[in-house]
Protein backbone atom coordinates (compact mmCIF):
# COMPACT_ATOMS: atom_id res chain seq x y z
CA UNK A 1 0.00 0.00 0.00
CA UNK A 2 0.99 3.68 0.21
CA UNK A 3 2.76 4.72 2.98
CA UNK A 4 2.61 8.12 3.93
CA UNK A 5 3.20 10.36 7.03
CA UNK A 6 1.58 13.60 8.31
CA UNK A 7 3.60 17.15 7.56
CA UNK A 8 4.83 18.93 10.61
CA UNK A 9 2.21 20.74 12.16
CA UNK A 10 4.08 24.36 11.87
CA UNK A 11 4.40 23.10 7.86
CA UNK A 12 0.75 22.60 7.89
CA UNK A 13 -0.36 25.79 9.61
CA UNK A 14 1.79 27.70 7.51
CA UNK A 15 0.29 26.15 4.15
CA UNK A 16 -3.68 26.94 4.70
CA UNK A 17 -2.23 30.32 6.50
CA UNK A 18 -3.91 32.00 3.53
CA UNK A 19 -7.19 30.08 4.16
CA UNK A 20 -10.52 30.81 6.68
CA UNK A 21 -12.84 28.24 6.26
CA UNK A 22 -10.89 24.61 5.12
CA UNK A 23 -12.12 21.38 4.62
CA UNK A 24 -9.75 18.48 6.43
CA UNK A 25 -10.59 15.81 4.00
CA UNK A 26 -8.93 11.90 4.95
CA UNK A 27 -8.72 9.08 2.87
CA UNK A 28 -10.54 5.98 3.96
CA UNK A 29 -7.95 3.52 2.12
CA UNK A 30 -4.32 2.97 2.43
CA UNK A 31 -3.42 6.17 4.87
CA UNK A 32 -6.42 5.09 7.20
CA UNK A 33 -4.29 2.05 7.46
CA UNK A 34 -0.82 3.69 7.95
CA UNK A 35 -2.38 5.93 10.58
CA UNK A 36 -1.81 8.94 8.65
CA UNK A 37 -5.07 10.64 7.08
CA UNK A 38 -7.94 8.33 7.90
CA UNK A 39 -10.76 9.60 10.07
CA UNK A 40 -9.74 9.22 13.36
CA UNK A 41 -6.00 11.56 12.16
CA UNK A 42 -8.78 14.25 10.59
CA UNK A 43 -9.82 14.72 13.82
CA UNK A 44 -7.04 14.71 15.89
CA UNK A 45 -5.33 17.23 13.41
CA UNK A 46 -8.98 19.71 13.35
CA UNK A 47 -8.66 19.58 17.09
CA UNK A 48 -4.99 20.77 17.38
CA UNK A 49 -5.56 23.32 14.52
CA UNK A 50 -8.24 24.45 15.74
CA UNK A 51 -6.54 24.83 19.50
CA UNK A 52 -3.04 26.11 17.77
CA UNK A 53 -5.08 28.55 15.90
CA UNK A 54 -6.59 29.51 18.84
CA UNK A 55 -3.49 30.02 20.76
CA UNK A 56 -1.67 32.07 18.62
CA UNK A 57 -4.52 34.19 18.02
CA UNK A 58 -4.55 35.18 22.33
CA UNK A 59 -0.77 34.60 23.26
CA UNK A 60 0.08 38.38 24.22
CA UNK A 61 3.80 37.08 25.03
CA UNK A 62 3.72 36.44 21.25
CA UNK A 63 2.69 39.69 20.60
CA UNK A 64 5.57 41.48 22.46
CA UNK A 65 7.97 39.45 20.80
CA UNK A 66 7.11 39.66 16.92
CA UNK A 67 3.92 42.05 16.63
CA UNK A 68 3.81 41.90 13.19
CA UNK A 69 3.72 38.07 12.85
CA UNK A 70 1.23 38.11 15.39
CA UNK A 71 -1.01 40.67 14.01
CA UNK A 72 -1.11 38.27 10.68
CA UNK A 73 -1.85 35.15 12.90
CA UNK A 74 -4.68 36.63 14.87
CA UNK A 75 -6.08 37.92 11.60
CA UNK A 76 -6.15 34.51 10.50
CA UNK A 77 -7.06 32.74 13.59
CA UNK A 78 -10.30 34.71 14.32
CA UNK A 79 -13.02 32.70 12.60
CA UNK A 80 -11.00 30.21 11.25
CA UNK A 81 -13.14 26.80 10.60
CA UNK A 82 -12.26 23.42 10.23
CA UNK A 83 -14.81 20.77 8.67
CA UNK A 84 -13.68 17.07 9.09
CA UNK A 85 -14.65 14.53 6.47
CA UNK A 86 -13.05 11.82 4.89
CA UNK A 87 -14.18 9.90 2.22
CA UNK A 88 -13.63 5.69 0.92
CA UNK A 89 -11.18 6.56 -1.56
CA UNK A 90 -9.79 10.11 -2.08
CA UNK A 91 -7.97 8.91 -5.76
CA UNK A 92 -11.26 8.01 -7.62
CA UNK A 93 -13.95 11.01 -8.34
CA UNK A 94 -17.04 8.60 -7.80
CA UNK A 95 -15.90 8.67 -3.78
CA UNK A 96 -15.71 12.51 -4.10
CA UNK A 97 -18.80 13.12 -5.23
CA UNK A 98 -20.27 12.62 -1.46
CA UNK A 99 -18.41 15.82 0.01
CA UNK A 100 -18.85 18.39 -2.90
CA UNK A 101 -21.29 20.24 -0.50
CA UNK A 102 -18.43 20.73 1.94
CA UNK A 103 -15.51 21.65 -0.77
CA UNK A 104 -18.13 24.20 -1.95
CA UNK A 105 -18.87 25.61 1.34
CA UNK A 106 -14.60 25.59 1.86
CA UNK A 107 -11.93 28.71 0.72
CA UNK A 108 -9.62 25.52 0.79
CA UNK A 109 -9.26 21.58 1.31
CA UNK A 110 -6.74 20.04 3.38
CA UNK A 111 -6.21 16.62 2.03
CA UNK A 112 -4.95 13.93 3.83
CA UNK A 113 -4.21 11.66 1.34
CA UNK A 114 -1.87 10.35 -0.72
CA UNK A 115 -0.52 12.80 -3.31
CA UNK A 116 -3.10 10.91 -6.05
CA UNK A 117 -5.87 11.79 -3.75
CA UNK A 118 -4.70 15.72 -3.57
CA UNK A 119 -4.28 15.90 -7.64
CA UNK A 120 -7.31 13.98 -8.39
CA UNK A 121 -8.98 16.24 -5.40
CA UNK A 122 -7.66 19.42 -7.74
CA UNK A 123 -8.91 17.69 -11.11
CA UNK A 124 -12.64 17.29 -9.69
CA UNK A 125 -12.90 20.64 -8.04
CA UNK A 126 -10.57 23.08 -9.99
CA UNK A 127 -12.81 26.11 -8.53
CA UNK A 128 -11.15 24.92 -5.13
CA UNK A 129 -7.63 24.78 -4.12
CA UNK A 130 -6.88 21.54 -2.43
CA UNK A 131 -3.35 21.26 -0.15
CA UNK A 132 -1.31 18.24 0.93
CA UNK A 133 -1.25 17.80 4.37
CA UNK A 134 0.86 14.13 4.06
CA UNK A 135 4.19 13.82 2.72
CA UNK A 136 3.41 10.29 0.26
CA UNK A 137 6.70 8.38 1.45
CA UNK A 138 6.63 4.95 -0.03
CA UNK A 139 5.18 1.62 -1.51
CA UNK A 140 5.69 -0.77 1.09
CA UNK A 141 4.28 -2.87 4.17
CA UNK A 142 3.73 -3.12 7.97
CA UNK A 143 6.09 -5.11 9.26
CA UNK A 144 5.43 -4.81 12.68
CA UNK A 145 2.86 -2.84 14.50
CA UNK A 146 4.26 1.41 14.13
CA UNK A 147 6.44 0.12 11.10
CA UNK A 148 6.63 0.07 7.68
CA UNK A 149 9.23 -1.03 5.39
CA UNK A 150 9.90 0.29 0.84
CA UNK A 151 9.02 -3.04 -0.72
CA UNK A 152 8.11 -1.61 -4.55
CA UNK A 153 9.34 1.23 -6.15
CA UNK A 154 6.66 0.51 -9.28
CA UNK A 155 9.32 0.38 -11.95
CA UNK A 156 6.92 -1.42 -14.37
CA UNK A 157 8.56 -4.57 -15.06
CA UNK A 158 8.34 -7.31 -11.97
CA UNK A 159 11.35 -8.89 -11.30
CA UNK A 160 10.37 -11.05 -8.19
CA UNK A 161 10.31 -14.54 -10.02
CA UNK A 162 13.89 -14.79 -10.12
CA UNK A 163 14.74 -13.06 -6.92
CA UNK A 164 12.78 -15.16 -4.61
CA UNK A 165 10.33 -13.06 -3.84
CA UNK A 166 12.14 -9.90 -3.10
CA UNK A 167 12.66 -6.99 -4.76
CA UNK A 168 16.60 -5.96 -5.51
CA UNK A 169 15.00 -2.87 -7.04
CA UNK A 170 13.31 -1.06 -4.10
CA UNK A 171 15.28 -3.01 -1.08
CA UNK A 172 19.18 -3.18 -2.19
CA UNK A 173 19.90 0.34 -1.66
CA UNK A 174 21.97 0.27 -5.66
CA UNK A 175 19.18 -1.26 -7.17
CA UNK A 176 21.38 -4.21 -7.82
CA UNK A 177 20.22 -6.38 -10.55
CA UNK A 178 23.48 -9.23 -10.32
CA UNK A 179 24.24 -8.77 -6.28
CA UNK A 180 25.46 -8.94 -3.89
CA UNK A 181 28.06 -5.95 -3.87
CA UNK A 182 31.20 -5.46 -2.17
CA UNK A 183 29.45 -3.14 0.32
CA UNK A 184 27.31 -6.32 2.11
CA UNK A 185 28.56 -7.14 5.73
CA UNK A 186 27.17 -9.76 7.57
CA UNK A 187 24.10 -9.85 5.95
CA UNK A 188 23.78 -6.01 6.31
CA UNK A 189 23.97 -3.20 3.69
CA UNK A 190 26.90 -0.87 3.60
CA UNK A 191 24.74 2.38 3.59
CA UNK A 192 23.13 1.58 6.93
CA UNK A 193 23.88 -1.27 9.04
CA UNK A 194 20.53 -0.97 9.72
CA UNK A 195 18.75 -1.94 6.32
CA UNK A 196 18.84 -5.69 5.17
CA UNK A 197 21.09 -6.73 2.49
CA UNK A 198 18.53 -7.86 -0.37
CA UNK A 199 20.90 -10.03 -2.22
CA UNK A 200 21.73 -11.68 1.05
CA UNK A 201 17.95 -12.02 1.97
CA UNK A 202 17.11 -13.47 -2.00
CA UNK A 203 20.61 -15.55 -1.80
CA UNK A 204 19.35 -16.88 1.83
CA UNK A 205 15.64 -17.74 0.61
CA UNK A 206 16.92 -18.56 -3.04
CA UNK A 207 19.18 -21.66 -1.05
CA UNK A 208 16.16 -22.62 1.27
CA UNK A 209 14.11 -23.14 -1.62
CA UNK A 210 16.66 -25.00 -3.33
CA UNK A 211 16.85 -22.17 -6.43
CA UNK A 212 20.47 -21.24 -5.47
CA UNK A 213 21.15 -22.19 -9.61
CA UNK A 214 18.97 -18.61 -10.06
CA UNK A 215 21.95 -16.66 -8.51
CA UNK A 216 24.12 -17.48 -11.29
CA UNK A 217 21.94 -16.16 -14.26
CA UNK A 218 23.01 -13.06 -15.40
CA UNK A 219 20.92 -10.19 -15.78
CA UNK A 220 21.77 -8.31 -18.38
CA UNK A 221 21.07 -3.95 -18.25
CA UNK A 222 17.91 -3.37 -17.80
CA UNK A 223 15.52 -1.93 -19.57
CA UNK A 224 14.28 1.28 -17.32
CA UNK A 225 11.45 2.14 -20.09
CA UNK A 226 8.61 0.94 -17.77
CA UNK A 227 9.84 3.31 -15.00
CA UNK A 228 10.21 7.23 -15.13
CA UNK A 229 12.52 6.84 -18.05
CA UNK A 230 9.84 8.15 -20.14
CA UNK A 231 7.92 11.24 -18.72
CA UNK A 232 4.88 9.74 -16.66
CA UNK A 233 2.83 6.56 -16.90
CA UNK A 234 -0.42 5.23 -18.56
CA UNK A 235 -2.05 2.63 -19.25
CA UNK A 236 -4.97 1.97 -21.56
CA UNK A 237 -6.85 -0.91 -21.42
CA UNK A 238 -9.24 -1.08 -24.41
CA UNK A 239 -11.49 -4.17 -23.40
CA UNK A 240 -12.67 -1.78 -20.00
CA UNK A 241 -13.51 1.39 -21.88
CA UNK A 242 -16.49 2.37 -22.38
CA UNK B 1 -8.42 38.66 41.22
CA UNK B 2 -9.88 35.06 41.46
CA UNK B 3 -7.12 32.16 42.21
CA UNK B 4 -6.79 30.15 39.66
CA UNK B 5 -8.92 26.62 39.60
CA UNK B 6 -8.21 24.43 37.01
CA UNK B 7 -11.43 22.45 35.53
CA UNK B 8 -10.46 18.59 35.06
CA UNK B 9 -12.19 16.07 33.70
CA UNK B 10 -12.18 12.47 34.81
CA UNK B 11 -12.35 9.50 32.83
CA UNK B 12 -13.46 6.72 35.03
CA UNK B 13 -13.38 2.74 34.17
CA UNK B 14 -16.97 1.48 35.00
CA UNK B 15 -15.68 -1.28 36.55
CA UNK B 16 -12.72 -0.13 39.00
CA UNK B 17 -12.31 4.29 39.07
CA UNK B 18 -15.84 4.70 38.78
CA UNK B 19 -16.91 2.39 41.43
CA UNK B 20 -14.37 3.99 43.30
CA UNK B 21 -15.78 7.39 42.83
CA UNK B 22 -19.40 6.17 43.40
CA UNK B 23 -17.98 4.92 46.77
CA UNK B 24 -16.53 8.21 48.03
CA UNK B 25 -20.52 9.23 47.39
CA UNK B 26 -21.90 6.28 49.37
CA UNK B 27 -19.16 7.32 51.96
CA UNK B 28 -19.61 11.00 52.15
CA UNK B 29 -16.32 11.49 51.61
CA UNK B 30 -15.55 14.97 49.44
CA UNK B 31 -13.62 15.77 46.43
CA UNK B 32 -13.09 18.75 44.70
CA UNK B 33 -15.93 20.43 42.67
CA UNK B 34 -13.61 21.51 40.12
CA UNK B 35 -13.38 17.82 38.69
CA UNK B 36 -15.95 16.46 36.55
CA UNK B 37 -16.60 12.09 35.87
CA UNK B 38 -17.18 10.64 32.40
CA UNK B 39 -18.10 7.10 33.19
CA UNK B 40 -16.55 5.05 30.49
CA UNK B 41 -17.03 1.20 30.30
CA UNK B 42 -13.48 0.59 30.75
CA UNK B 43 -10.28 2.76 30.02
CA UNK B 44 -9.44 0.71 27.18
CA UNK B 45 -12.60 2.98 25.68
CA UNK B 46 -10.71 6.39 25.54
CA UNK B 47 -9.96 7.75 22.19
CA UNK B 48 -7.21 10.73 22.35
CA UNK B 49 -10.08 12.20 20.35
CA UNK B 50 -11.99 12.36 23.77
CA UNK B 51 -8.90 14.18 25.91
CA UNK B 52 -8.52 16.66 23.06
CA UNK B 53 -12.47 17.83 22.45
CA UNK B 54 -12.27 18.15 26.13
CA UNK B 55 -8.98 20.66 25.99
CA UNK B 56 -10.81 22.24 22.84
CA UNK B 57 -13.78 23.04 25.28
CA UNK B 58 -12.45 24.41 28.37
CA UNK B 59 -10.88 21.54 29.84
CA UNK B 60 -7.48 22.39 31.80
CA UNK B 61 -6.92 18.99 32.24
CA UNK B 62 -7.56 15.75 31.52
CA UNK B 63 -7.85 12.33 34.30
CA UNK B 64 -7.83 8.82 33.16
CA UNK B 65 -8.18 6.44 36.29
CA UNK B 66 -9.01 2.53 35.74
Amino acid sequence: MIIGEQKPLDEIKEIIADYQNLLILGCGTCVTVCFAGGEKEVGILASTLRMATRLEGQNPALSEDCPELCRRVEGVAEGKEFMEATVQRQCEYEYNEEVVDLVREADAVLSLACGIGVQTMNEQFPETITLPGLNTSFLGQPTEQGVWDERCQACGNCTLDKTAGICPIARCSKSLLNGPCGGSRNGQCEIDPEIDCAWQLIYDRLRALGKLELMTEIQPARDWSTSRDGGPRKIVREDLRL
Amino acid sequence: MTEFEPQILAFACHYCAYAAADLTGSMRLQYPTNVKIIKLPCTGKLDVLYVLRAFERGADGAFVAG
